[in-house]
């Protein structure tokens, strides 16, 4: 449960967010982010729906070549 | 495996180690990446790699699993609970249910969810009705279920909850004086919430090295290069080898809202025992919503291994780092992800399910 997944902020709606990863999108609260400004465009690490803290597009790469690996070892 | 993990292996490798190190994992997300990078197989013969207690479901003590089954079963509520705890199963007789999931099956409400969010939505979509969310899990996941708290739930949804702290648990190992472990890879994302502080102490002290590491194979090969380094220069320090996301003092806001919902108490783990400052409990302004308050305890003194592993079963041990998931002997035998015997092989974070994934099949102990 520890795993968050990397996200791009698509739009923002007051403590929520629309953000997508991988073409999936999902509805992401920003209420631990809610002292730090987030902007569409900007990177998170979301856990169980939350943002857990921001970071930036090229370490979310990096996040997701793990991911695909782990997808691609689910899947086989 | 990317460029920068090759340099970090190809670092490792070069360094002059005389005897066997054994470095120490807290999380099931790290154990995930090690076991399907391959990472044991490409390190060093003299580097042993050991999954610790890092999974919450595997240590969510018998006893709440089974109160969450007896509620669901006799309240009239809905009970929802992230997946993974719907198979974990508890010891009952024969022909009562052992899992949320046969309690669901035995008619139940019973909702597997993935956010606190959705426990939010399904509390919020049946006002007339109470939801009881069964919320197991590290700060990772009490952060955000403490933020639904502070932000403002549906007055029907009541909490039972069960959540740790793992710092403690690895103190628990270190103060034991048999830690089983030369050096401590430190989890990610709990330091991004709470902060790389609370790790300190593994260095200060206990003197072991210890470096905080993300998910990513170069992050890891990283934090393992600093721990190795460190106990050959006989230097002993906190390393940060995820700096991208943890920040000295971690995420503030999670850590207020986890202070103003929830108090640390003593707190018992799966086939371990209490654990001094280890768990989260609700603060009394939110009794109301306690499902421990609320409801009566369905705890019976006379159930047989009541907080135990399941008979036969070796997760306690795994869960500590005393074995490895292969060495049990139900592994790959009695107990696969498809029949899971013990909640190490039910949990998406389980070291005995990772193994598993990972095409670990042999096993010495059989």
């Amino acid at each position: 449960m520890c795993l968050g997944i990397p996200m791009k902020v698509l739009e923002v709606d007051g403590f929520n967010a629309r953000c997508e990863a991988k073409g999936i999108e999902r509805e992401v609260s920003l209420f631990m982010l809610q002292d730090e400004p987030v902007e569409p465009g900007d990177h998170v690490m979301v856990h169980v729906g939350y943002a857990l803290q921001k970071m930036t597009e090229e370490e979310a790469r990096s996040a997701w070549e793990m991911y695909d690996l782990m997808l691609a070892a689910a899947d086989a | 495996m990317a460029e920068e993990a090759r340099l970090w292996l190809e670092r490792i490798r070069a360094l002059p180690l005389r005897r066997r190190v054994r470095l120490m994992n807290v999380c099931g997300g790290h154990e995930r990446s090690i076991t399907m990078a391959g990472l044991r197989a490409a390190l060093p013969r003299d580097v042993e790699l050991i999954p610790g207690p890092g999974c919450p479901v595997c240590i969510c003590p018998e006893e709440d699993v089974y109160e969450a089954i007896q509620v669901a079963l006799h309240e009239d509520v809905t009970l929802v609970a992230f997946g993974d705890m719907l198979r974990v199963p508890v010891n009952v007789p024969r022909g009562e249910a052992r899992s949320l999931e046969q309690a669901k099956a035995a008619g139940a409400d019973i909702r597997p969810i993935a956010s606190p969010q959705e426990a939010a939505a399904i509390a919020s979509s049946n006002p007339g009705r109470r939801v009881v969310f069964f919320a197991a899990g590290f700060e990772t996941t009490m952060a955000p279920v403490a933020s639904l708290l502070v932000q403002g739930a549906p007055e029907n949804l009541l909490m039972l909850l069960s959540g740790r702290l793992t710092w403690p648990a690895v103190a628990m190992l270190l103060d034991s004086g048999t830690p089983g472990f030369d050096g401590l890879i430190a989890p990610g994302h709990v330091a991004t919430v709470m902060g790389p502080e609370e790790w300190q102490f593994v260095v200060d002290r206990h003197g072991l090295p210890a470096a905080i590491a993300g998910f990513t194979p170069a992050s890891l090969l990283a934090a393992m290069y600093s721990t190795l380094r460190q106990l050959l220069d006989g230097r002993r320090f906190l390393d940060n080898c995820y700096p991208e996301v943890v920040r000295p003092g971690g995420n503030p806001t999670a850590r207020r809202h986890l202070a103003e919902a929830m108090e640390v108490v003593d707190a018992a783990w799966r086939g371990i025992g209490v654990i001094p400052a280890s768990g989260y409990a609700l603060r009394p302004a939110l009794a109301a919503r306690d499902a421990r308050r609320v409801f009566p305890s369905y705890a019976d003194a006379s159930r047989k291994r009541a907080g135990e592993m399941p008979p036969g079963c070796d997760c306690a041990k795994v869960v500590l780092g005393r074995i490895y998931p292969n060495e049990c002997r139900l592994y790959g035998k009695a107990c696969t992800p498809r029949t899971p015997v013990g909640p190490c092989m039910v949990s998406d974070e389980g070291a005995c399910r990772i193994w598993w994934s990972g095409g670990v099949r042999d096993n010495p102990a059989a």
